[in-house]
């Protein structure tokens, strides 16, 4: 067994400002060129470390096809100016492969075989949808009911977690409406503005009566989804989607989104050559399977795993960047794990601040450290989410 | 042929309301660019238009005749852009009944109209003379009524109303264009009041509502009885007056007031006390929710006149009256109605006498021959038989004895006696072959000889008119086929909602021979809507009760084996569609060379609303079809054809028909279904003359295979999951998933049809034998409504 032989510590974190998909500010932004935005914002964070440094981009993405297919994470390094010495690899594990981009680059600086290495995370929902643009399911699936759930929807799995932990409509509206509040409140306190690198999109449209391009530019640096405008009855006003007898709601379920999100980690010998402040130290992952029918889970079997292996008890958590996929089943895992709410996604969550699949674990890290940062809290926090096909991962952070 | 071509290349509707924003909507869908106006908004700008456009998406039944058409009508207003007026042939009016407000709304349009540009006003209500004298004198000769119905996509009707100095040629051009572009069975009438159908439509209600207080009668029971029994639209009377608004229906009642003081019918010209009292209430009728009917939670509520309350509506006609209804034979039907003593009975000959009486009395006054009033009560009002045809197969001189027996009794309306030409001797009525009735000519006047209608090559007729269907070639209990000498031969259904039987089957099979033998095409046309409401399922009963698939098994293969000889025979085959084209209506559309569309075709695959799949070759064909399409992603272009199929998705026109696939983009669309006979058999001479052959068989097509039925089934396992469909709705769509994509096969595997059609008979009977299916099937055909099971 392979021992970790020194700590890998974040140096810079950041994202871009989450888009609505798929009609949202980012629709005609590829994801390839919001993943270069990240990867040059970061790197233009710790001037210090010269690109060349660098020896691998992990970029997670859920479905890495068509505009983020080919190896977005090569492509995007090339694009992002880098050398052609770096190297770079896309992993998948649906919703969490930015953690898990962050998880693979801070483990090979924890094994001595690297120095600096950038994780990130890029997801357009609105260019990719769900599922891909061509699905192809196995037939074998439905050869035993049992393997049914592969094919469930996430809504299905959710209404699922619903019904089982007894989440009633009422809580979840009530939780969405407060993701909504936090998420709003952390915005006007200047809560997301380390976090987010601003970006200016160009929109192209055809003036057919002039026979021209019509450009305009704007510079966008805030996310989209979070709602001054919704309350309670609105939110109970809305139709069950998924399950005509259910209760989860587009209101009380994650954005579709789309973004992307960057984070420098280097090994103890970089931080001390180039005097470099470390944001946060990496502690620890873990990941673990649940039924598939009750993805929503998950976060219950991975966070104590991650505890446990971090040798922490969970009152040392001060911040837990838990992934509202939907409001039931972080309901389900808040209460089963006895999380304080106050601890949870104290900036708000996916329901108001977007979910974009596989870009979502490098974007909460940025938002973890930053936002703690922020608050002036110091110490362990945590970012954990629910994965398609029944999945649930968490890492540890403590943020100096 | 020096004449110059009579092209409407743009239209403006002046006025956005519901009435000028559906009239665009119907040119649009006609294909027709449309320029829409209305006065500008607050901020100088259309969005007034806009609105109107916009909603039209909402509205029901569908003005559009697909989704995105909306994108064709140009908004517009009267500040900014009366210079696009300059570019539209024709012009109409659809502003408010207002004679102020539209003479300066002609004043102010008039110099930007086109040198040639027909002007016409939609009114229903206006004198044309005085609007005429409210435009400019230079414009007068090209002004005109074109009185549309509400709906304008769905009612037939438009009148056509000149003023003086209006072109004879203009006219004659603009009936063309509104007959076949727009497809309107259009009537010329006098500028009387109301013109024809609303001034003998409203007096019909009138004399109704008279007559339902005299006998004492509710409203809801007046609705029973006054409604498709009569032979009238489900709406009959009260809720008719809801939709069309009880405001509107009292002005039209003050219009006929105002302007016929000396009709001897002049006193009943007057909105009924509760009727006012209702509108002052604000109960206006289906736009304000509340009229003469009003719904509470689920309950219906009809107005009481006596205490001014609504009560709960559902009370139904007598059993005894509604038997006399039933009688086919319509003299003695009347003999029934008024030997009755029963109150109801005694209603409804008084109602439909006192109307007779009216049309008769007024007959010189309004209308141009009998025909016209008959033509415009079936097209404006949606009645099965027109006043006059009903009188005439009543038995002419005996109705008029009836009617003045009933004046001298004091019965009647009104005491005006009846024209003399009712009581000439030998008078048996007012149509024959030869003509209808002019009063105001004293003479016998044909129909139109208008050049368009000769496009109508076997209109309906009414009664006491010859309608020609050719000479017969073939005739068995369920098919008819026959020639007019042009060589084409055309097969028409005979069963009830022309279903499809195995001696319909038959009979079109040997349609299909003859026409191999001795024509040059095949048409298949219903002389009547609808096309056909699919297989015969009653006629299988039998079988099914007795387990005997082997009849069932080889019905289906009969089944299939005509819709590939409808293909595959060496004739051009054209199907001509009008109403219900479904099931195995459609499957048999789908396999003709050309489909021949009435704009209101409504097409379908429906077969799993009774637990089946199109077992006919539907699924073949449109799996093939895919396969030709896709580039690349089979599954990408099964897709839609597959949620199609497994919704029963129907198409509301057959332009939406086009869209979906159930039509391909070289089927054609007509507006009028009168002249659907013509242009099919336009298009399968055309094919034959160039040459026809029909398409080699045994092609070969790949299918999307098992992973595309597991990929197809994934989303079927989410909605069963959620509770929008029963597990045997899983089924079934897990079966037309494999029959769709070819069955136990790699995606990407060649077939050809009739690897296909073998699924399709496997899958088709083995949901036949299940008992679920049989359930659904029974309960339809008992209930005419699917069942979810």
């Amino acid at each position: 067994m392979t021992k970790q032989i020194q700590d890998a510590y974040i140096v810079a974190a950041t994202r871009t400002p989450v888009g609505k998909a798929p009609r949202g500010m980012l629709r005609q932004v590829r994801p390839d060129d919001l993943l270069v935005h990240a990867l040059v914002s970061a790197l233009a964070q710790t001037p210090a470390i010269e690109p060349a440094l660098v020896e691998d981009v992990v970029v997670g993405c859920a479905f890495p096809e068509a505009e983020q297919g080919l190896n977005m994470a090569r492509v995007a390094a090339l694009l992002a100016g880098l050398p052609d010495t770096v190297p770079g690899v896309t992993v998948n594990r649906y919703c969490s492969s930015g953690l898990n981009a962050v998880q693979i680059a801070a483990d090979r600086i924890r094994l001595g075989e690297a120095d600096v290495v950038l994780a990130g995370g890029a997801e357009s929902m609105s260019m990719v949808p769900m599922m891909g643009n061509k699905v192809a399911v196995n037939p074998r699936v439905f050869e035993r009911e049992e393997n049914y759930a592969i094919a469930y929807g996430m809504g299905i799995t959710a209404e699922k977690v619903a019904l089982q932990w007894r989440v009633s409509r009422e809580d979840q509206d009530a939780f969405a409406l407060e993701s909504h509040r936090r998420a709003l409140a952390a915005r006007a306190a200047g809560g997301f503005s380390a976090e987010i690198s601003p970006l200016e999109v160009t929109y192209r449209t055809a003036d057919l009566a002039a026979g021209e391009v019509r450009t305009t530019v704007k510079r966008l640096s805030e996310d989209e989804g979070p709602r001054a405008d919704t309350s309670l009855e609105a939110l109970a006003k809305l139709k069950p989607v998924f399950d005509a007898k259910g209760s989860v709601t587009a209101g009380n379920s994650s954005q579709t989104s789309d973004g992307a999100g960057a984070v420098v980690l280097v090994s103890e010998a970089v931080l001390r050559r180039y005097n470099l402040t470390p944001l946060a130290r990496y502690v620890t992952f873990a990941v673990k399977g649940v039924p598939p029918a009750i993805m929503g889970i998950g976060p219950k079997e991975a966070v104590p795993a991650a505890l446990s292996r971090a040798g922490l008890k969970q009152d040392r958590l001060k911040w837990i960047e838990l992934n509202e996929a939907f409001a039931a089943q972080s309901l389900a895992v808040i209460r089963d794990l006895e999380l304080d709410p106050a601890r949870v996604n104290p900036h708000g969550g996916a329901i108001a601040l977007g979910h974009p699949l596989g870009a979502t674990g490098a974007i909460r890290t940025a938002t973890l450290v930053h936002g703690m940062r922020h608050r002036g809290e110091k110490g362990y926090g945590m970012v954990t989410m629910c994965i398609g096909t029944g999945m649930g991962a968490a890492g540890i952070f403590e943020v100096f | 042929m020096s004449e110059t071509n009579f092209i409407i290349r743009k239209v403006a509707v002046l006025g956005a309301g519901v009435m000028g924003a559906q009239i665009a909507a119907h040119l649009v869908n006609a294909g027709v660019p449309t320029v829409l106006f209305d006065l500008p908004d607050p901020e100088g700008g259309s969005g007034i238009v806009t609105r109107a456009i916009a909603a039209l998406r909402k509205q029901q039944p569908a003005p559009l005749a697909a989704g995105g058409l909306e994108a064709f009508i140009e908004p517009a207003n009267y500040t900014q852009d009366l210079g696009r007026l300059a570019e539209c042939d024709l012009v109409i009016e659809a502003i408010a009944e207002r004679l102020d407000w539209k003479r300066e709304l002609y004043h102010k349009v008039a110099p930007a109209l086109g040198a040639g540009a027909i002007f016409a006003t939609n009114t229903s209500g206006l004198s044309i003379e005085a609007l005429a004298e409210a435009c400019p004198a230079a414009l007068r000769a090209r002004f005109c009524g074109v009185h549309f119905f509400n709906p304008p996509r769905y009612m037939h009707l438009a009148e056509l109303i000149p003023c003086r100095a209006c072109e004879a040629q203009l006219l004659d051009q603009l009936e063309t264009f509104l007959v076949t572009t727009l497809g309107k069975g259009v009537i010329r009438a006098k500028d009387t009041p109301n013109f024809i159908a609303n001034r003998v439509g409203v007096f019909s209600m009138l004399a109704t509502l008279a007559n339902a207080a005299k006998y004492n009668l509710r409203f809801d029971v007046v609705d029973d009885l006054t409604g498709p029994k009569l032979g009238r639209p489900k709406s009959a009377t009260f809720r008719t007056a809801d939709v069309v608004g009880l405001d509107t229906f009292a002005h039209v009642v003050r219009t006929m007031r105002e302007g016929l003081p000396k009709d001897p019918w002049h006193g009943l010209y007057a909105a009924p006390p509760w009727l006012e009292k209702l509108i002052a209430a604000g109960a206006l009728g289906a736009k304000s929710k509340s009229g003469i009917y009003q719904k509470k939670g689920r309950d219906l509520l009809v107005l009481d006149p006596a205490s001014g309350r609504h009560v709960p509506a559902g009370e139904q006609a007598d059993a005894s009256v509604l038997e006399i209804l039933k009688i086919a034979d319509v003299a003695e039907r009347f003999s029934a109605l008024r030997a009755s003593a029963h109150p109801q009975a005694k209603f409804l000959w008084a109602s439909l006498r006192d109307t007779f009486h009216y049309v008769a009395y007024h007959l010189s006054d309004i209308a141009h021959s009998a025909r016209d009033i008959d033509l415009a009560m079936r097209w404006g009002f949606g009645w099965q038989r027109g006043p006059f045809e009903l009188w005439q197969a009543a038995g002419w001189s005996r109705v008029a004895e009836w009617i003045e027996a009933d004046m001298r009794a004091g019965e009647t309306l009104s005491q005006a006696a009846l024209p003399q030409w009712v009581r000439e001797a030998g008078r048996t009525g007012v149509h024959c072959p030869d003509g209808s009735y002019d009063a105001g000519g004293k003479r016998l006047v044909r129909r139109s000889q208008l050049p368009v209608y000769r496009r109508q090559l076997a209109p309906a007729a009414l009664i006491g008119e010859r309608r020609d269907l050719g000479e017969t070639v073939y005739e068995n209990p369920a098919v008819r086929a026959f020639t007019s000498g042009d060589g084409v031969l055309v097969a028409s259904f005979k069963t009830k909602a022309h279903s499809i039987s195995p001696e319909a089957l038959e009979g079109l099979n040997q349609a299909i021979d003859l026409a191999e033998q001795r024509f040059r095409a095949l048409v298949i046309w219903q002389s009547e809507p609808p096309f056909s409401v699919g297989a015969n399922l009653e006629a299988l009963r039998p079988a099914l009760a007795a387990g005997d698939w082997a009849t069932i098994g080889s019905v289906i293969a009969r089944f299939q084996s005509t819709s590939m000889r409808l293909r595959y025979s060496l004739i051009p085959t054209v199907a001509a569609t009008e109403g219900y084209v479904f099931g195995g209506g459609c499957e048999f559309v789908m396999h003709c060379d050309r489909v021949v569309a009435a704009l209101e075709s409504y097409v379908g695959l429906v077969e799993v609303g009774v637990g089946l799949l199109p077992g006919g070759g539907g699924c073949k064909e449109l799996a093939r079809r895919a396969a030709r399409e896709s580039r690349g992603d089979l599954l990408a272009a099964l897709k839609d054809y597959y949620m199609a199929v497994a919704t029963a998705k129907v198409a509301g026109s057959g332009i939406e028909a086009r869209q979906i696939g159930y039509l391909r983009e070289s089927d054609v669309v007509v507006f009028n279904a009168d002249e659907l006979l013509y242009v099919a058999k336009q298009q399968a001479l055309a094919l034959a003359e160039s040459g026809y052959r029909p398409p080699l068989a045994g092609a070969r097509f790949p299918v999307a295979g098992r992973t595309g039925a597991a990929s197809i089934k994934a989303q079927l396992v989410n909605l069963l999951e959620g509770h929008f469909i029963s597990p045997y709705d899983f089924e079934i769509g897990s079966r037309i998933a494999e029959v769709m994509t070819g069955g136990e096969l790699e995606a990407g595997t060649e077939v050809d049809e009739s690897w296909i059609l073998a699924l399709e008979r496997r899958h088709f009977v083995e949901l036949l034998k299940n008992p679920k299916t049989q359930e659904r099937i029974v309960h339809t055909l008992k209930t005419g409504k699917p069942l979810r099971n």
